[in-house]
């Protein structure tokens, strides 16, 4: 098992390795195929790994743990548990997709060899991300992926590309430049960076006021990358410009880093800081459900809107409900933000596709280029986007209603220590956020797949390929899986979450 | 039983998976009327099975689990009461009905494929409703219903009005969901558990306070919107966009029913609240009323239909406020029944005749055209008028007897559960009843007389509305249709041209309303009814070709005989103390009959259910029945030429419009949504962003600034330094 | 011997010091500065090793530590200084501001490839003085 941890981080960077000892001209070529195969190992290793993980046992697995920078308390330490392995089932997947769905559908915008490698950098990232157990090496693995992700909206991103990639990486650095503060702050009175240590002896070494510094500055960092509502400002601009690829990995992964530090660290690890933020927390989420999906409707509005902006605000709303489950510290409102997360990495990571693969056809996200009456021009990927909207609108039977309904039913009923009013008033207003994200979702799926009788002037439309079909086919099916059968991923998370909430 | 109910829903769900297989893939589309019929089909005679196994029993559970959520666990399982195996049962024959009439009503559509397998899926989520133990599972039913009906409303995406309606229908409807998933929670956290046996029983050891009031409350916002109530009643109308068989399934038999079925799944959570009594018996009563009203004044035979079904339902609701739950119950059987018997015949009077509008229907001599739709017909419009041996009477009859008796604590209610709903609620519930019995009389009747009078052309034409409906121009070829479409769609509101895109076509009827008193919008509105109604015409005009010859294939008059007989004999099973009553079970979910009885005191003994006439009940029923079609019939003569909705009076006009319910639901809710929405998009540019803009110019102003210091000369960085440890030992050294 | 007048003499030793950095314009004479700064420095480290009667002799350690120190420093500086004066004559120091900021305060420069029509009268004079520099000064001095 400890093998295909570190498998998982070095094939992909065998894959960099190979592309850069090739020939130039034969990198070039290849570049894909050697992405989607790298990536394709990554996502059988991810699959072995889910096959010999022990579901009855409840800690940390696989534990790789070395030392690394011994002077300062630095280990290098891999483990993987019932909250990190459906991300990175998820991470896997959607990388693997993202490969495959390159090698015929390439960005313009440069060298197909840096693009993969790029790309396979980015997953090594994400992938330790999820992997490390020890607070330094996540930092290290959380900021590996911002360059890849900088250098993938710049150089293949269109519409404003270079300046939403610098706003991008800026402002996720500021975040998480004040987390490894926060950290630091933590290591300074606990004297470990080790997360499984510090939470099994949370609440133990760390005064309250040190422990609400480390925690207001941890939580910053991780909001910035979830986004939370104030400070979502990168994202929308991000989406627009990034690459399809970009934008699935965006919003299917990257987004859930800043879910996951939440519940993996800044709460189990500062328990007797959380309760003084929480509220906090649970408010903005609300703001920025209530917030997204206005904004979503505003585009959905627009004569010129654009579809891609409109999914990233879409990206708000939803996660303002997962910082609502984190937000009530209860074991369902954990439950429910993680899976809320992958239910919002797989409709997410579909709805970017859709619209990509549109923006293939018609060469603009906007609605107006669009056009109208999908259901007729090309009635499969219509129907498809239908499908996808009713997925993200949180309609019972898919992915996205197990998590929104866990985290209101967590908020009407938060943690010790949190007022129960002020929680049922915004769970009260979040709830108006699914009308709210439905009529967006409606809106956008009456004006681009109904529509008139044909006229003579339209456009045609290609309907699905071979190649979007392939790619698109797992994501649809899981969304469905895991909408009928919560149990699959309730039941990986409910037993660690349990583990990790006793000190709450 | 349960154990065999827990797997039925299955039965229409892989026959939606099957239907949706054909459609993606295009091949084998000649086996799709047996893949939409026979599942269903053997569902229904499932739930039959249930049924009689069920007999009348004590409520069963099976159950396995479903999933931890690290709360209460959720669970996968089937309480099959009285209550549920009954309104199974319903859905299973109508949804067959329906499925069956569909084979040959919808066959020439291109998109049946999909239509049958949405209509699958709505069965399948229908049968999770009723039988689901577990309220969070019922929401996922409750839910996939209101999107199976949202596509099928949109069916025809072709057209504004359905496009409009399809989101309307659905957001309305979420919108009532919204507190009611608040309900269901609350709920959940006071008995610990989303299952419906401990829920009850929650409610009933611990009265109506806390989670249980808040839920019972909370859950009312549901009803409202799924059974359409005042003040979310304004979806259902405009959902009559949708394929007529969907209107019978769907906005009439079934899912809208949901609502008043959850209200008496989960009867003593409402029972032990007052509150919740109150404002159900208050919206019920006000929309009884005024969609009874609506329906005397539309001149659309499915928005007729549609409006009764309002005011149908809302009877059902204050039934259920006033304490009749089985009144409730078994009105809400016997409506489905000739509801879906009137849907039914109206589609097939629609593709015949090609037109729904009663005025034109008036001169098409319907009687000898389609005799068997004439018949069956008329007895389902006897029975929503509430005509003796039919089952209207009789369902009717027992919700006036169940207020009469809440009213005066005099009949056997004041003992279901040892509580009695307030005396008030009885009086305003049997006004309402009466009064709407009597509105039902005279609107059936004048339907009844233009659908099948023996009329002349143009004898009940009335002026006002006709003219808007009826096409200016000659029928527009087809692109200048399609422009006109367009052109309706992007012009209709000029000022905010966006409204287009998520507004304006809500509400296309109350566009064509607000064309009658303001001749500003005439034009535009003119112009889009005038597509759509020609767009229709040709639509049904290559139909009708093709059926020429009998009244209609067998497929579709099965379903309407059937419904018919079962209309007529229906009635009689409330007759009978040991037949639906003893069938339907108690409000706990326990067997009722004698023995039980003696266990405890939530059982009742055997003569507490009342459903059987009383002498006063049906004098009182009768008297409104009689001045209804009296009234009409005198209105008839007095002015003949007009339609009798005339004595209506200065109501015609708002009961026609919906008494502006939509305008008001547009001003309330849509147009503050909208200017909001616009608030955030011009409030995250030039606000929230602004600032992290700000902080990049910040910094650049910063380092304009700081360049300037940079001369170039040692000394003066020197000096700086300098200075810079004068400063900090001075505050060291005072510092102290 | 009390105390305060070696710490007195650091002191002055140290203002012209920092006098002479700070002010004069010659860079021979800043190195010289410098020398006294230092030399101010292994003062109060002499004066507080004796004072403080340090076991192990730091201060005295230190203070040849920066003698020797300030030995590199001075050779590496006239070194510098000397370098500076043969390519441009000239060794005072505010005339060598190359890395001075564009637009900085109280500095105008050519751009190196500009020519100096853009940029007016200042800019002329500023070539000026530095070739009227290289001259006579350079000789004489």
């Amino acid at each position: 098992m400890k093998a295909l941890l570190l498998a998982m981080l070095l094939v992909p960077l065998a894959g960099i390795a190979v592309l850069y000892l090739l020939p130039r001209d034969v990198a070039e070529r290849s570049a894909t195929r050697v992405g989607f195969y790298a990536g394709g190992a990554v996502l059988v290793l991810a699959a072995a790994l889910a096959c010999v993980f022990d579901y009855t046992k409840t800690g940390y697995q696989a534990g790789v743990n070395w030392n690394w920078i011994p002077a300062l308390h630095i280990r290098f330490q891999l483990g993987v548990d019932g909250i990190s392995l459906p991300l990175v089932l998820l991470t896997a997947l959607l990388s693997a997709l993202c490969f495959f769905y390159s090698i015929r559908h390439m960005p313009d915008g440069g060298s197909q060899r840096s693009y993969t490698a790029l790309l396979l950098l980015l997953e090594i990232g994400m992938l330790g991300t999820f992997l490390a157990a020890d607070l330094i090496l996540f930092f290290v693995f959380f900021e590996i992926v911002l360059l890849p992700m900088w250098a993938l909206i710049a150089y293949w991103g269109t519409d404003g590309a270079k300046a939403a990639a610098n706003k991008f990486i800026l402002y996720t650095l500021l975040g998480s430049a004040v987390m490894v503060v926060g950290f630091l702050v933590l290591f300074a009175y606990a004297d470990s960076f080790d997360m499984a240590w510090l939470t099994a002896h949370a609440r133990g070494d760390v005064p309250k006021g040190a422990a609400l510094t480390a925690f207001a500055l941890i939580a910053l960092g991780f909001a910035v990358k979830t986004p939370m509502f104030p400070l979502h400002t990168w994202l929308p601009d991000a989406h627009t410009a990034a690459p399809t690829t970009g934008s699935v990995l965006l919003a299917g992964v990257l987004l859930k880093m800043g879910t996951y530090g939440f519940v993996r660290i800044a709460v189990p690890i500062l328990p007797q800081a959380a309760p003084t933020y929480a509220p906090a927390l649970a408010a903005f989420g609300v703001v920025g459900v209530i917030y997204g999906s206005l904004a979503c409707l505003s585009i959905a509005r627009k004569p010129d809107g654009d579809l891609k902006r409109l999914i990233a605000y879409s990206s708000i709303g939803h996660m303002g409900f997962v910082l609502l489950g984190i937000g009530s510290l209860t074991t369902v409102g954990m439950n429910a933000a993680l899976f809320a997360s992958v239910a919002h990495g797989l409709i997410t990571g579909l709805l970017f596709f859709l619209v990509g693969g549109l923006k293939v056809r018609v060469h603009s996200a906007k609605l107006d280029d669009i056009g109208r009456a999908l259901y007729r021009r090309a009635p499969k990927y219509g129907v498809l986007i239908a499908f996808a909207a009713m997925a993200s609108l949180g309609l019972p039977g898919l992915a996205g209603f197990w998590g929104e309904v866990l985290a209101l039913f967590s908020a009407t009923r938060p943690g010790t220590g949190l007022t129960q009013g002020s929680y049922i008033a915004m769970a009260s207003i979040a709830a108006v956020g699914l009308v709210l994200t439905a009529t967006y979702l409606l809106a956008v799926v009456r004006r681009v797949c109904m529509g008139p009788a044909a006229t003579p002037s339209e456009q045609p439309v290609t309907e699905l390929t071979a190649v979007e079909t392939a790619t698109w086919t797992p994501l649809v099916l899981l969304t469905l899986l895991a909408g009928l059968w919560p149990a699959l991923l309730l039941g990986i998370t409910n037993p660690a979450v349990r583990v990790l909430m006793k000190g709450v | 039983m349960s154990t065999l109910a827990l797997w039925i829903p299955l039965l229409p769900l892989l026959s939606a998976a099957a239907l949706a297989a054909v459609s993606l893939s295009g091949r084998g589309r000649r086996t799709v009327p047996a893949l939409a019929v026979l599942p269903i089909a053997a569902a229904a005679v499932l739930t039959f099975v249930v049924l009689v196994g069920h007999g009348t029993g004590a409520a069963t559970e099976s159950r396995i689990r479903y999933a931890a959520t690290g709360g209460p666990e959720l669970w996968l399982g089937a309480r099959v009461d009285g209550l549920a195996a009954l309104i199974a049962v319903l859905v299973g024959v109508v949804a067959t009905a329906v499925q069956l009439y569909s084979v040959s009503y919808m066959a020439h559509e291109e998109r049946y494929t999909s239509y049958s397998a949405l209509i699958s899926l709505f069965t399948a989520a229908m049968l999770v409703v009723v039988y689901s133990t577990d309220l969070l599972v019922l929401l996922v039913g409750w839910e996939v219903m209101g999107a199976c009906s949202y596509f099928l409303i949109g069916h025809h995406w072709e057209r504004p009005e359905a496009r409009g309606a399809s989101i309307k229908a659905f957001l309305v409807t979420k919108f009532g969901d919204v507190p009611f998933l608040l309900g269901i929670l609350f709920l959940a956290h006071g008995a610990g558990t989303f299952r419906v046996q401990p829920i009850l029983q929650h409610a009933i050891q611990q009265g109506g306070h806390g989670y249980t009031a808040a839920g019972a409350i909370l859950l009312i916002g549901g009803v409202m919107g799924k059974s359409a109530q005042v003040p979310l009643q304004t979806w259902l109308p405009d959902a009559m966009a949708g394929p007529t068989p969907i209107s019978a399934l769907i906005h009439a038999a079934t899912m809208v029913a949901a609502g008043v079925y959850v209200v008496a799944r989960l009867y003593p959570v409402f029972l032990v609240t007052p509150a919740a009594l109150w404002i159900l018996a208050i919206a019920a009563t006000l929309t009884t009323v005024t969609a009874a009203l609506s329906a005397f004044a539309q001149r659309d035979l499915k928005r007729i239909l549609a409006y009764s079904t309002v005011s149908q339902l809302a009877l059902m609701v204050a039934a259920l406020a006033a304490g009749g739950r089985d009144a409730a119950v078994f009105h809400l059987m016997s409506h489905g029944g000739f509801k879906a018997l009137l849907f039914l015949g109206a589609g097939v009077i629609i593709h015949k005749a090609g037109t729904g509008d009663v005025d034109e229907l008036n001169t098409q001599d319907l009687r000898r055209k389609l005799p068997v739709t004439f018949i069956t017909m008329t007895i389902g419009l006897a029975a929503l008028a509430g005509v003796p041996p039919f089952s209207g009477f009789f369902s009717k009859e027992s919700i006036a007897g169940a207020a009469y008796d809440t009213a005066t604590h005099s009949g056997p209610t004041k003992s279901l559960l040892g509580l009695t709903p307030p005396a008030g609620i009885g009086w305003l519930v049997l006004v309402a009843t009466l009064l709407t019995g009597f509105l039902t009389a005279a609107y059936a009747l004048r339907t009844w007389l233009m659908l099948f009078g023996p009329l002349e052309r143009g004898w009940f034409r009335s002026a006002v509305e006709l003219s808007q409906r009826q096409p200016q121009a000659p029928a527009p070829s087809g692109v200048s249709m399609a422009e006109a479409e367009a052109k309706a769609e992007t012009e209709v509101a000029p000022p905010t041209a966006a409204d287009a895109a998520a507004g304006s076509e809500w509400a296309l009827e109350a566009l064509v309303a607000e064309s009658i008193r303001e001749k500003t919008a005439a034009e535009v509105a003119a112009a889009a009814d005038a597509s759509a109604s020609a767009e229709a015409a040709k639509a049904t005009k290559a139909k009708t070709k093709v059926r020429t010859g009998p009244e209609a294939p067998r497929a579709e008059l099965l379903p309407l005989v059937v419904l018919a007989a079962v209309t007529t004999v229906f009635g009689f099973a409330g007759l009978n103390l040991g037949w639906f009553a003893s069938w339907l079970g108690d409000a706990d979910g326990n067997a009722y009959h004698a023995k039980a009885a003696e266990a405890g005191k939530l059982i009742q003994p055997a003569d507490a259910y009342h459903l059987g006439p009383g002498l006063l009940s049906i004098l009182l029923a009768l008297l409104a029945l009689a001045l209804g079609l009296g009234v009409v019939l005198v209105a008839a003569r007095a002015k003949p030429g007009t339609d009798p909705n005339h004595v209506l009076g200065f109501l015609r006009k708002p009961a026609f419009l919906g008494f502006r319910a939509d305008d008001l639901q547009d001003a309330v809710v849509v147009r503050p949504t909208q200017a909001a929405a616009d608030a955030v998009g011009f409030l995250d540019t030039e606000v929230v962003d602004a600032y992290v803009r700000g902080s990049g110019h910040a910094a650049r102003l910063l380092g304009e600034g700081l360049r300037r210091i940079q001369t170039g000369n040692v000394q003066l960085y020197l000096t700086g330094v300098l200075t810079g440890v004068v400063v900090i030992a001075a505050a060291l050294g005072f510092g102290r | 011997m009390h105390a305060i007048y070696p710490l007195t003499l650091a002191a002055l030793l140290f203002a012209v010091g920092v006098y002479g950095v700070l002010a004069r314009r010659n860079a021979v004479a800043v190195l010289m500065a410098i020398e006294l700064l230092l030399n101010a420095v292994n003062l109060n480290l002499v004066t507080f090793s004796s004072l403080l009667r340090d076991q192990y002799g730091m201060g005295q350690v230190f203070t040849i530590f920066l003698i020797t120190v300030a030995a590199a420093e001075t050779g590496l500086g006239l070194a510098i200084v000397l370098l500076l004066y043969r390519n441009r004559g000239t060794a005072a120091i505010d005339d060598a501001r190359e890395l001075g900021e564009d637009g900085a305060l109280g500095l105008k420069r050519v751009p190196p490839q500009a020519d100096g029509d853009g940029n007016g009268n200042a800019d002329a004079a500023n070539t000026a003085t530095a070739t009227a520099a290289r001259t006579p000064k350079a000789v004489t001095k």
